[in-house]
């Protein structure tokens, strides 16, 4: 499916159940997240885990509203449970199954964002293993003065926004030099297309979670 | 177009690496929320490890709304921090990028309210309270806040300004006096 048709109906998905308090309603969205997701041969380990990490924030949300609610205690505490499954296992339906690639150059060829959105995203977003490393960087070398920088120091922050500022002109002017234009036309060596397959399954599913939302009579 | 002819790649390059560093930096947070939680969790508190540590992650957007004097880069930084830790070892999915829009939004809000034209502790303050007034009316439904005991509410809702105002705004100054002392920000919009 085009990934940023994926992501506005998983956004609808998302934005919705947050105002929604049917607890049979998450379950039928967890359970299609996963079927659709072994249907994709997702490891059972990467399941395993996304059962795992959730779950210490949902006790807590649980045991949140189970304490210190009010009204109907118990249904609202399942309600935020399976809220926060139903958060991840439709998140990892495109997580799991779409690159941010693939979503940078759905919406630059479909949808008109601006090439140097695009790309100047995809251009920071390679560098993630540089930045960490960068991190222990500026930590040994203040711990080298003597000088322990913890995420509440300034001087962490302002170091880390003084290399940013660097590679980023860095990065830009070796974008430049390979030929990009700011605002000019491109052509495209990968093509993405936006099929009316994908308008039916977006619609599609925003109606089928209407019915779920307004029609189905859930217990 | 003309908004979009105002930002430069060199800009929104920025914008993604300040939003990842400070994601990088944060993950040595992880274990105190983790911990936090469990601790909190017997007692029906848990959400008190997410507004003690709401202002740290709230900060790239306040500090890209500071850092590049644009309309909207607030929400920028923020949402482009909130779209790379959605592909990059988040969980939350899809959840993460409308968090990332609302707290930016609400970031941004600041700087709207003060029209684009404070920036220093005025910015910083204003930008701390809308931040906190937008969050917490979204997680009023997201996180099933609307049901809870009025005590708890007005407590989160205190707390969450006080991590606000230490992080997005003292945090926050702190750095933004050490680059205005370095003067790199003056550069960083002209090339």
């Amino acid at each position: 499916m085009n990934p940023s048709m994926k992501l506005a109906l998983l956004f609808v998905v998302a934005l919705e159940i947050s105002f929604t308090t049917i607890v049979s309603l998450n379950v039928a969205l967890i359970i299609i997240a996963l079927i659709y997701l072994l249907f994709k041969r997702t490891r059972l380990k990467t399941l395993g885990w996304l059962l795992l990490v959730p779950l210490l924030p949902a006790i807590g949300l649980w045991s949140t509203q189970y304490i210190n609610g009010t009204g109907d205690k118990t249904l609202m505490a399942w309600v935020l449970f399976t809220r926060i499954y139903a958060f991840v296992f439709t998140g990892a339906t495109f997580t799991l199954t779409t690159n941010i690639l693939q979503l940078a150059d759905s919406l630059e060829q479909n949808w008109h964002l601006p090439a140097k959105f695009a790309y100047g995203v995809l251009a920071a977003y390679n560098l993630i293993p540089k930045i960490k490393h960068e991190v222990e960087i500026i930590r040994a070398a203040g711990r080298m003065r003597g000088q322990t920088l913890s995420f509440w120091s300034p001087q962490l922050y302002f170091k880390a926004i003084l290399v940013s500022i660097n590679w980023s002109q860095n990065l830009a002017q070796a974008m430049r030099s390979h030929g990009f234009v700011e605002d000019a036309p491109r052509t495209h060596y990968r093509q993405i297309t936006l099929r009316r397959r994908d308008w039916a399954i977006l619609i599609g599913g925003i109606v089928l979670l209407q019915v779920g939302v307004f029609i189905i009579p859930w217990y | 177009m003309k908004w979009v002819k105002e930002w430069y790649l060199s800009d929104i390059i920025l914008l993604a690496l300040v939003g990842i560093f400070f994601g990088a930096i944060f993950m040595g947070t992880n274990y105190l929320y983790d911990v936090l939680t469990a601790a909190l969790t017997p007692v029906g508190l848990s959400g008190l490890a997410n507004e003690i540590l709401l202002g740290l992650w709230c900060m790239p957007g306040m500090l890209a709304g500071y850092l590049i004097r644009l309309k909207g880069s607030a929400t920028l930084g923020e949402l482009l921090a909130a779209t790379v830790e959605m592909f990059f070892g988040g969980q939350w999915g899809i959840a993460t990028l409308i968090s990332g829009i609302v707290q930016g939004f609400g970031s941004e809000l600041g700087y709207i309210v003060t029209l684009y034209k404070r920036y220093d502790w005025v910015g910083l303050t204003a930008s701390a309270i809308t931040t906190t007034l937008v969050t917490f009316g979204w997680d009023l439904a997201r996180n099933g806040y609307f049901k809870l005991q009025l005590w708890l509410l007005l407590l989160y809702l205190v707390i969450r300004f006080i991590s606000m105002f230490v992080f997005g705004g003292l945090l926050t100054k702190a750095i933004t006096d050490l680059l205005d002392r370095s003067h790199v920000l003056k550069s960083t919009h002209n090339n």
